[in-house]
Order: C-alpha cells, then sequence, then structure tokens
C-alpha cells in the first residue's frame, strides 16, 4: 500500500476513533480531549487534501481558540461527571440507531452520486490563492465576517459582565 | 489510491458521530461538542470536493467562514453556558424546565 | 476595484447600517451621560436614512444587478424584502423603548440599539444573497445576533434558558444545512446560486436525484428552523416567552421575513419575469408537494397549541408559527401571484404582530403579567387599548378591512388558481384560520366582556405610547383605500435578477 493511503487510514482512524470517545465518554474532560485529538486528525486530511492554509487555520483557530475556550466552559462550571448518558425519556437505542441509519445514507450517497470532477493535479501552495480570493471575489462575504465578530465578541462579553449597566 | 468516496465516508461518519452526540447527550457542553464535529465534518467535504473538483477554491474558501462562525457560535455559547451555571448551578439540558413543553 | 465602486454604489442601505453600526458602538464605549440618548438618535437616523435609501436604489422597472462578484444581487423582490425588514427594525426602535419595557429597564442601551443595527445589516444580506457562502454567512449572523439579543436579560433564568435552546437548536439545524449545501457545492462545483439552479433545472440522473432529494431536505432544516416551520419549531415558544418582549416581537417579524425571502431565492429556480402563470418547477424535484405538507402541518400544529395557551408571548408565538404556514403558501404556490400574496401577507403581518406584542408590553408594564385572565376587564380600565388590540386580533384572524385579510385573500387566491390539485391544501389552510379564530376572539373576550381585575389601579397610559398604539390600529385599517398603489408596488417588484 502506497505511504500516501497509509497516512489517510492512520488520520481516518484517528479522526473518527477519537469522534467516537467524544460522543460516547462518560466524563467531559475526556470528551474535551478527544476532541483535541479530531480536531488534528482533521487538519491532517486538510494537509493530505492539499489544503495547507487551511490545515493551519483549522489547528490556530479549532484547536487554539475553540477547544481552550470549550475546556474552560468545562472547568468553569464544574460539571466532569455526567450522571448517565441518556436522559429517562428515550429509548437507549434510538439514538445509535438514528445516528447509523444517518451514516448509511449518507454513505450510499457518497459513494453512488457522480459528484463534479475535474482533472487530477498536483497539490498546490494555496494561501496566496486564498488571499487574492478574499480581497476579489470574497470581499463582501470578508467584511461580513468581520462585523459578525464585533457583534459576537460585544454580545458574549455583555452577557458574561457582572458590573452592573447604566 | 484514495478517491473522493473515501473522505465522503469519514465526513459521513463524523456527521453521523456529531448527531449522536446531540441526540443524546444531556449536557449543554457535549452538545455543542456534537455541533462541533457536524461542522467539522461539512468542512471535511467542501475541502474535499474542493480537490477532487474543478479547480477552484471556493470549497476552501467556504471552509475558513465556517470556522470563522463556529467561533463566533462558540463564544457567544459559551457566554451563556456560564451566566446559566451562575444562575441555575447546572448546565445540564434535562434541568433547564422553568420553560415548559 | 471599478467591480467593488460599482458595487457599493448600489450597496448604500448596507454601508448606511455598517456606519451606523459602528458610531453607536462608538457612542456607547464612550462612557459619557448623554449617550443613551445619542444612541437611541443615531440608530433611528440610520435605519431612517437605510429606508430612504432602499426606496430609491434601483429605477423602476429596471432588473436589478448583481453586485460584489455575485455574491449579493439587488433586484426589485430584493428591495421589496429590505424595506419590509428596515420598517420592521425602525418600528421595533420607535415603538418599544427601554421606558415603556419593564423587561428592559435598567439594561444597557448601547448594545441593543448596536445589535439591533447588526441583526438588520444581517437580515438585509440575507434577503439579498445570491451565493451559499453568503447565504450561510448571512443566515448564522442573524441567527447568532439574534441568540444575543434573546438573551439580554442576563439575569433572567428564563432569558438565558431561552437563549441556550435557541442557541443549540438554531446551531444543529444550521450544522445540518451546512452539510446539505457542501454537497450541492460538490455537485455543481460551485458556490454560485445561479449556477447550481442552473444545474437543478437541467437533466438529473437517479443517482443525482436521490443526492438532490437529500440536500434539499437538510437544506429545509436551515430554512425551517428560520421561520420556524413544523418540526423545526420547537425553539419558538420557549425563545419567545423567555426573550424580552420587545426582541420576540423583532424576532416574529423580521428574521421571519428574511428566512422567507432567502426561501423564495433558493426555490424558484432563475425566473426573470413578473409572470402571469406558473413558473418553471426547477427541474423534476417535487418542491411543491414536501413544502405543501410542512405548510399544513404548521400551521396546524401552531393553531392547536395555541388553543390551550394562557401565557400571551406563548400564544403569540404559536400564532406566528401558524402564520409561517400561511406565508408558505405563497411559496407553495410557485408562481407569481403566490410571491405576491406572500409579499403582501409579510407586509401586513408586520403591522399586526408588532401591534400585538405593542399592547402585550403596556399591559406587562402596567400589570405586569402576560397571563390571559389578567387581561379580564381591560376594556374599563384601558378602552383605546382594548379597541387596538381587538383592530389587531381580527386582522390576524383575517377579517375584511384590515390588511390580514388582504394577506390571506391573496395567498389563497394564488393557491386555488393552480388547480383542483391544489384545493384540498387551500381548504386545510381556511379550516385552520377558523381554528384560530377561537384563540383570538378569546382574547377579545377575555378584555372586553370577563368580569375582573376591578381593584386595579386605573391605567396610565403614556400619551407616546397611545399615540403609537393608535397609529398601528389605523395602519392595519387604512391601507384598503390606497389599495391600488401597494398591490402595484408589489406587482413591480416581482423581478428576480436572473443574471450570473
Amino acid at each position: 500500500m502506497p505511504i500516501g493511503a497509509v497516512v489517510f487510514w492512520i488520520l481516518a482512524l484517528v479522526t473518527v476513533g477519537s469522534a467516537a470517545v467524544v460522543v460516547l465518554a462518560r466524563s467531559l474532560i475526556y470528551s474535551a480531549f478527544a476532541l483535541l485529538f479530531t480536531f488534528f486528525g482533521v487538519a491532517g486530511l486538510y494537509v493530505l487534501l492539499g489544503a495547507d492554509f487551511l490545515a493551519a487555520t483549522q489547528l490556530l483557530i479549532y484547536v487554539g481558540g475553540i477547544l481552550v475556550l470549550l475546556l474552560f466552559g468545562v472547568m468553569l462550571t464544574h460539571k466532569i461527571y455526567d450522571l448517565d448518558l441518556r436522559s429517562e425519556i428515550t429509548q437507549p437505542w434510538a439514538g445509535p440507531l438514528v445516528a447509523g441509519g444517518i451514516f448509511v445514507i449518507l454513505t450510499a450517497i457518497a459513494v453512488q452520486t457522480e459528484w463534479a470532477t475535474g482533472a487530477p493535479r498536483p497539490p498546490a501552495p494555496t494561501t496566496r490563492t486564498i488571499g487574492e480570493m478574499f480581497m476579489g471575489p470574497f470581499l463582501l462575504p470578508f467584511e461580513a465576517a468581520s462585523i459578525l465578530l464585533l457583534v459576537a465578541l460585544m454580545g458574549a462579553a455583555m452577557i458574561v459582565r457582572r458590573k452592573k449597566d447604566a | 489510491m484514495i478517491t473522493l468516496p473515501h473522505y465522503l465516508v469519514v465526513s459521513a461518519a463524523l456527521f453521523s458521530l456529531g448527531m449522536l452526540g446531540i441526540l443524546t447527550r444531556r449536557n449543554a457542553v457535549n452538545v455543542l461538542m456534537g455541533v462541533e464535529l457536524v461542522l467539522n465534518s461539512a468542512n471535511l467535504n467542501l475541502v474535499a470536493f474542493s480537490r477532487f473538483g474543478p479547480g477552484n477554491l471556493g470549497g476552501q474558501l467556504f471552509a475558513v467562514f465556517v470556522i470563522v462562525i463556529a467561533a463566533a457560535e462558540v463564544a457567544v455559547a459559551l457566554a451563556i453556558v456560564l451566566t446559566l451555571y451562575r444562575l441555575r448551578r447546572t448546565p445540564n439540558l434535562d434541568e433547564a424546565d422553568i420553560l415548559k413543553g | 476595484m471599478t467591480e467593488v465602486l460599482r458595487s457599493a454604489a448600489l450597496f448604500t442601505p448596507e454601508i448606511a447600517l455598517t456606519t451606523g453600526l459602528l458610531l453607536v458602538v462608538l457612542v456607547d464605549a464612550s462612557g459619557a451621560s448623554w449617550r443613551n440618548t445619542v444612541g437611541r438618535f443615531l440608530t433611528v437616523a440610520t435605519l431612517a436614512l437605510a429606508l430612504f435609501l432602499a426606496l430609491r436604489l434601483l429605477p423602476a422597472g429596471s432588473p436589478g444587478a448583481s453586485i460584489f462578484s455575485g455574491m449579493v444581487v439587488v433586484d426589485p423582490l430584493g428591495l421589496f424584502f429590505k424595506v419590509i425588514l428596515l420598517a420592521a427594525s425602525l418600528l421595533t426602535v420607535l415603538l418599544f423603548t427601554f421606558r415603556n419595557s419593564r423587561e428592559l429597564f435598567g439594561l444597557g442601551h448601547g448594545e441593543f440599539y448596536a445589535l439591533l443595527l447588526a441583526v438588520t445589516l444581517s437580515n438585509l444580506l440575507m434577503a439579498a444573497s445570491n451565493d451559499i457562502v453568503m447565504l450561510y454567512l448571512s443566515l448564522e449572523m442573524v441567527s447568532i445576533t439574534s441568540y444575543v439579543m434573546v438573551a439580554y436579560m442576563k439575569g433572567d433564568r428564563m432569558s438565558n434558558e431561552a437563549s441556550l435552546k435557541y442557541l443549540l437548536f438554531g446551531a444543529v439545524s444550521t450544522g445540518a444545512m451546512l452539510y446539505g449545501l457542501s454537497l450541492l457545492y460538490g455537485m455543481t462545483g460551485t458556490t454560485s446560486l445561479p449556477h447550481i439552479q442552473e444545474f437543478l433545472t437541467g437533466d438529473l440522473s437517479t443517482q443525482g436525484r436521490k443526492a438532490v432529494y437529500l440536500t434539499t431536505f437538510l437544506i429545509t432544516a436551515g430554512f425551517g428552523f428560520k421561520v420556524a416551520a413544523v418540526p423545526f419549531h420547537f425553539w419558538c415558544p420557549d425563545v419567545y416567552q423567555g426573550a424580552p418582549t420587545p426582541v420576540t416581537a423583532f424576532l416574529s417579524v423580521a428574521p421571519k421575513a428574511a428566512g422567507f425571502a432567502i426561501m423564495l431565492r433558493f426555490f424558484f429556480g432563475s425566473m426573470a419575469q413578473a409572470g402571469t402563470g406558473p413558473w418553471d418547477l426547477a427541474g423534476t424535484i417535487d418542491w411543491p408537494q414536501l413544502l405543501m405538507v410542512v405548510s399544513v402541518l404548521t400551521m396546524t400544529v401552531g393553531n392547536v397549541a395555541a388553543l390551550t395557551q394562557t401565557n400571551m408571548k406563548r400564544l403569540l408565538a404559536y400564532s406566528s408559527i401558524a402564520h409561517a404556514g400561511y406565508i408558505m403558501m405563497g411559496v407553495v404556490a410557485l408562481s407569481a401571484n403566490g410571491a405576491r400574496g406572500m409579499m403582501i401577507y409579510l407586509a401586513a403581518y408586520l403591522f399586526m404582530n408588532l401591534g400585538a406584542f405593542l399592547v402585550v408590553t403596556l399591559v406587562h408594564l402596567q400589570d405586569g403579567t402576560f397571563d390571559l385572565r389578567d387581561y379580564a376587564g381591560l376594556y374599563r380600565r384601558a378602552p383605546l387599548l382594548t379597541v387596538a388590540m381587538g383592530i389587531f386580533l381580527l386582522s390576524l384572524v383575517g377579517i375584511p378591512p384590515f390588511v390580514g385579510f388582504m394577506g390571506k385573500l391573496y395567498v389563497f387566491a394564488a393557491i386555488v388558481e393552480r388547480g383542483p390539485e391544489y384545493w384540498w391544501y387551500a381548504v386545510a389552510a381556511a379550516v385552520n384560520a377558523a381554528i384560530a379564530a377561537f384563540y383570538y376572539f378569546r382574547i377579545m373576550k377575555t378584555m372586553a366582556i370577563d368580569a375582573g381585575n376591578e381593584n386595579k389601579p386605573a391605567f396610565a397610559l403614556a400619551f407616546a405610547d397611545g399615540a403609537a398604539v393608535f397609529l398601528l390600529a389605523a395602519a392595519n385599517f387604512l391601507p384598503i383605500f390606497f389599495w391600488s398603489g401597494i398591490e402595484g408596488w408589489a406587482r413591480q417588484s416581482l423581478t428576480l435578477y436572473a443574471g450570473r
């Protein structure tokens, strides 16, 4: 088996395996750390797909930002252990059944559909092109996203702040 | 040979696991982790399609925006969870029951 | 660069909103003693300016243009929705102040105005999106700002619970929608909606069709969440009850309208003319059947659930779910008349719903209650308010000569004229309207006829609030006299930009 395939399978197993731990683990801390491995796995898959800029962004923001925030949330709310995995109302097999069904349907669609394909090309550095696209066709979403971040920042700070407002 | 469907099946697995987490978990932070799995699966789709499809990087650009949006969402979510915890001393959804029905 | 400048010329309302937003943030950050008044003034001025610019944006008869490299499109249909959205925000700011809303009392002013301007900007972007990146981004912008607005009463447990439920439900729905959008990108290789619609209207193999079904189902999850259609409506009653009433009033109108705008744009394929007959179905996918079922379920669940509610905010929440079902009739009709019916209904809905919520807020200010049973005998204490509420309720039922009737008339007509196979649907909708009449009339009966609450103090209604209620009631009643003008404007706006 060529080295590329070996790397893919390793990354795929790490990603899906740690995702399973995230969802099934009893302790919130275990879930959070498994999520770390999932994000790393996904970043590795991005590298395999030639998306170098995106892999770096994934690491910086997902691992360095979002995961850290989630860990803060876990630590500050002191709920390290879950009491039970399921709520009392639903059957225990309903969730896995639905999820399994979803997986089967999605895989069937993934394998059978003719996706838009192009000529195979070697992977190339993407950073410059992405930068140019941000300043060109994707300028408006770029600016809109900055407004989103401003408002989310303000909003989150306002919600958490203890000080009395005027 | 690793082809497009290989990546799509991995992302399908992530999506299903994310949905499983959302459906079965009671703690809000856990549900949020499930949501992040779903978003990552969609991102993986986008990047895979970008690679194997006609040569545009639209998929990768879309994925960057998804990451940005996810960050903003998690920030607001945790702000609310923290405040809820302060007021209620539990982030468990089942115990958030003042609003009935 | 020239592309950007050319686009900016057609983007003036949004630019005005952004400038206003930044100014409001700066003013609030200054910490000066006058920042609340100046902030409010800036907000009103910005919204009024944006509304003025939107009305003047396109010359009559122009087919519109695609700006910012096809991300956003400016066309008559989009402008109609933008006017409704800007009017909704402007009315919310003018009607609900920090003085007449007990829930907002004592909370920060500046952030509220900034959030309102931001959500308005996001709504406008949503109504104009022509690319799936912009679609998803604007949808999430609206959602995230809404989550913060719902959590505004941060010391209140209900408000926090409501916003958490809203956030988690929304995140799941939009996550599923994103997965669907990624599949759409995979099938077409492009993020631009016109190209995607070309693909969908073209020849699809059986495999391709299955994938499109799945994609549509996933994307409908996102749209359904935004307009609170069944089965994505579960967040609605809790969120409407937990949020401060001004926020609820705003949410019941503006994001819903923006959601319908994007549904219209997404499902209607590449149409160009203000036509007379049915528009092309996008490919061989049965959008109408799917949406019909969703619409009937939405109406029924909304109306039946509202029958047993005693909390006014929850009742109005279920009522607005039902109205989303009626509005969907316009989408199902898949014709120019359907789109026109939807637009007229939304415009009417703006005035009736905001009016109802304003009355609820004023009663809460005076009596501190949202319970319907405490509304008994309101007629003796506040006759003007009761009469106005009666007008709003009659409009919501759909009784002539109020605007609510006109809205229902147009969507019903659009459905009936599509042919006999649609008639069961129209009948179901009519039955629903009758069921709805039950609970609307029950409110009126409680206010006017029921005895009780005589020992409560006299109702102190501020002049500004009374005038606002009176003007809204008039707005529900007077448009019937200018109907040809309004209908003409709606018909002119029926053009979706069809270019790239």
